[in-house]
């Protein structure tokens, strides 16, 4: 069998179950250790960590290079991050690592979409908030005049709820 | 309301009230919410945490509800212990870092921890088994607050939770059973792997992790998207039942086979919390047990089940030094553990306190 990327003889190959549907993956030694499927030759580091992230990255499957690389804008958190500990870090984050994350819940919920109960869209409340999200931005890079005028907008919007 | 109140008090959900108490101890549900626009717990930093804090003390302010708020952040240990054997906050946030509290009403059949692992964790209890009743008071509670807080939900995915577990609608809805009469007959195991392969979780009594303690176990739902609330809530109404039947012909047989020496048993656990000089927390919690299955079965008719169901949670470490206003260490607590049953069982001198 020869490799999925560069037709060279493949010597790694995967399975996975995703929503369902089997997906083989056949990579020759190079190119699995390129996308981290395997451990670098001269790995200077066995520890637990390292195993787990390849078992994790194994895992995964095809879409391993592709959410390897995932980081969420708004949080920072990696992808990976989360295989690692199981929780994310931002709302945002169900967007940004859907891919990843839409097999999981089929498994986990034998679902993937909501049914329930709705959040009423309140405009009003969500602006404050981002609001909010851009003080807390300007702080962070010290423009204390941006920082004032969304502090007096946020007041402002408080003393008219 | 201080947390001195609540030595003084006891939940709603320990009256042994409602349908279906003498097995069901208390049906509770709890909803994971989260504010739009902030990161979720693990990833917000000090300012952001105290923000979120901020924004539910104010929305529970507007929300109208008699509700202490206690700053678990900055508490002993002993007082957040205390809080964990209420089942008022879980252990994740007991040792959990930075802004974080819990509000609790006086009757403590609600309690919401800010920054656990969600936001938000509401929770609604009462006594018995009355999973349709919480949900319609738990759901008003979250549209209250909600006048106030823009929550993180997606049109798709539901409300938005720190663990994909419990995406959608955020819902744990779950029954505290006592079911002596399935350990006893071995049979417990077997009732637990045909709940699990029917997707519901069967933990113990303080939750994930935790052991069964005086054989009471939580069965609650682990699917949390693309079923609705009445639907998770219809499958614990529809299941619970047939528990309940497992665990009541378990009692009969037990009546019915062995009649002198289940009574020798329970007067005998009876006869110890009464008198016990010095008692260990888990020697407590199998008598405890074998007296509550007593008074179901008619074989004791001088104590009630909203007492036994109180001393489970008064007999714990935490409530006995809160109660003396000392830390106490091992042996000084099964001491004090002691004095207090026999008081509270009506038996021998009052206690001494101090």
């Amino acid at each position: 069998m020869i490799c999925q990327r560069c037709q060279n003889e493949a010597s790694v190959h995967l399975t996975e179950r995703v929503g369902g549907k089997r997906q083989e993956l056949h990579l020759c030694a190079g190119c699995a250790r390129k996308a981290g499927l395997v451990l670098p030759e001269s790995a200077p580091d066995l520890g637990l960590e390292s195993v787990v992230q390849s078992l994790i990255v194994q895992n995964v499957g095809e879409l391993v290079g592709e959410l390897a690389e995932l980081a969420c804008p708004d949080c920072g958190t990696r992808y990976m991050d989360y295989r690692t500990d199981g929780r994310l870090g931002c709302p945002q984050d169900y967007r940004v690592f859907s891919k990843g994350l839409l097999p999981s819940l089929q498994r986990f919920h034998g679902a993937t979409r909501h049914v329930g109960k709705t959040a009423r869209l309140r405009p009003a409340a969500v602006h404050r908030l981002r609001l909010r999200s851009q003080l807390r931005e300007a702080v962070a890079r010290e423009d204390y005049e941006a920082a004032a005028r969304l502090r007096d907008q946020i007041r402002l919007k408080d003393t008219h709820a | 309301m201080t947390l001195d109140d609540l030595t003084r008090t006891s939940g709603e959900w320990l009256r042994g009230a409602g349908p279906e108490s003498d097995i069901v101890m208390c049906s509770r549900i709890r909803l994971a919410r989260n504010l739009a626009d902030f990161p979720f717990t693990n990833r917000a930093s000090r300012s952001e945490k105290a923000e979120i804090e901020a924004h539910f003390k104010s929305a529970l302010e507007g929300a109208k509800i008699e509700a202490g708020y206690f700053d678990v952040n900055g508490m002993s240990n002993l007082d957040r212990q205390f809080l964990v054997e209420r089942q008022l906050i879980s252990r994740e946030l007991s040792s959990g870092e930075g802004p974080r509290g819990v509000a609790v009403t006086p009757k403590e059949n609600i309690a919401i921890m800010v920054n656990e692992e969600d936001h938000l964790r509401i929770q609604y209890m009462l006594s018995g088994f009355r999973l349709p009743q919480v949900w319609d008071e738990i759901t008003a509670l979250d549209d209250q607050l909600e006048d106030d807080i823009a929550y993180a939900y997606s049109s798709s995915l539901g409300y938005l939770t720190a663990c994909p577990t419990n995406v959608g609608t955020g819902i744990r809805v779950g029954v505290m059973v006592h079911l002596p009469g399935l350990v006893a007959n071995k049979q417990i195991d077997k009732v637990f792997r045909a709940l699990q392969k029917i997707n519901l979780a069967v933990r113990g009594f303080y939750g994930e992790g935790s052991q069964a303690f005086g054989d009471f176990y939580q069965i609650s739902n682990q699917q949390t998207l693309g079923k609705s609330e009445e639907e998770l809530i219809k499958i614990l109404t529809d299941v619970v039942p047939q528990v309940l039947q497992y665990e009541r012909s378990a009692r009969q047989e037990l009546v019915t086979g062995r009649r002198q020496h289940l009574h020798d048993q329970v007067s005998r656990a009876y006869g110890v919390l009464k008198t016990a000089q010095t008692i260990s927390s888990e020697e407590t919690m199998l008598l405890l047990s074998s007296v509550r299955m007593g008074i179901n079965l008619g074989l004791i008719d001088d104590l009630s089940i909203a007492t036994v169901n109180e001393l489970f949670i008064q007999t714990q470490p935490a409530f006995l030094q809160k109660l003396r206003g000392s830390e106490l260490g091992v042996e000084e607590r099964n001491v004090a553990r002691a004095s207090y049953l026999r008081s509270r069982l009506g038996n021998g001198r009052p206690v001494e306190e101090g």
